[in-house]
């Protein structure tokens, strides 16, 4: 009987514990903000590098402006596959 | 200028000026703040190996803590092949954590609001991984480049894409330590200033909107160095184990 006691209140501990790591891991994605702003920068951050590439391409070849509005676009492109990335990530974790 | 919010990031000379090769290589408080923030991980990780007790004293605690974070981290994104970058990834979790943590001291320097700083840890994490997945896979790592289950005829277009994808990584990596940072420290400055520009009769509201900043920024402080650490595991990932 003693003994049965005894495992009942570590299980009690044992649970209560695993409830707080729960409630931990519910505060960390609680963070809205941060995932708002991982989304924006991936988005941004695709499209600078595409218009980039552009002009450097645009000054090799003399084409101004046409690689830069180009690459323009498939920048922006790219900016969206980096959120659809993201956004799948994240819904595997949850 | 004091009430300048900007004046808080800029870098100045500390000691005498040293020029090799025409490169100034001067100690700033930059170069400082980074010195102390490294040497407190140095510190605070001495002090909590230095006995290994069987129930740990505070020290022993939170840097077991942040091991097993750590560790975690690296296990379930990256998988078990992670394992020998754990030292890696480690210094840099703790040297961005730091680094914000120290700038939230208030006469104190925030290293990773300039992005040159950010910029170059994550252009090493870049050149790092790209490095890595080569190592593992040769010439096939390029197949990251391609997905599969496209029409031949997108394919080229999908694929500039992709490596336009794939440089964007560093930029916005870097970028989003370094906007957050500065984002949050010049928002705090502009407020300290309104509390002093309103005076004793109409200080209190921003006043207490800088106690809640504070509070938020301390927040996004960790939660900037975890995304940091935890995208180079990810980008890890992507190099260790081909999917497409």
């Amino acid at each position: 009987m003693q003994d049965y006691k005894d495992f009942k209140t570590r299980l009690k501990i044992a649970k209560s514990k695993l409830k707080q790591k729960d409630s931990l891991n519910d505060e960390k994605s609680g963070s809205f903000m941060g995932t708002a702003f991982k989304l924006g920068t991936e988005l941004v951050a695709a499209v600078g590098v595409g218009t980039i590439i552009g002009f450097i391409l645009d000054n090799w070849f003399g084409t101004k402006p046409w690689l830069i509005i180009v690459f323009f676009f498939l920048g922006a492109a790219a900016g969206m596959l980096n959120v659809i990335k993201t956004a799948n990530r994240m819904q595997k974790e949850d | 200028m004091a009430t300048n919010p900007m004046h808080q990031f800029s870098v100045h000379r500390i000691g005498p000026e040293i020029n090799i090769a025409g490169v100034d290589i001067s100690f700033t408080n930059a170069s400082l703040f980074m010195v102390i923030s490294a040497s407190l991980v140095a510190i605070f990780l001495f002090l909590g190996s230095k006995e290994k007790k069987i129930i740990p004293s505070k020290f022993q605690l939170i840097s077991e803590m942040s091991y097993n974070f750590v560790a975690k981290m690296i296990s379930d994104t990256a998988g078990s092949k992670a394992k020998p970058y754990f030292p890696f990834i480690f210094s840099l979790f703790m040297f961005v954590l730091l680094c914000n943590m120290v700038g939230m001291l208030p006469y104190s320097f925030t290293v990773t609001s300039h992005i040159i700083v950010t910029l170059i840890m994550a252009l090493f994490i870049f050149f790092a991984v790209t490095v890595i997945g080569f190592m593992k896979h040769g010439l096939k790592y390029l197949k990251i480049f391609v997905p599969s289950g496209v029409p031949t005829l997108l394919l080229p277009l999908i694929t500039i894409i992709e490596i336009i994808s794939y440089l964007s990584r560093p930029v916005s990596l870097s970028v989003r330590l370094f906007a957050n940072m500065m984002a949050g420290h010049t928002m705090l400055k502009v407020f300290g200033g309104f509390v002093i520009s309103l005076g004793i009769l109409g200080g209190w509201l921003p006043l207490s909107f800088s106690v809640a900043l504070t509070g938020l920024e301390i927040l996004v402080a960790f939660l900037q160095a975890y995304v940091f650490a935890i995208l180079t595991c990810i980008y890890l990932n992507d190099a260790l184990n081909l999917h497409h």
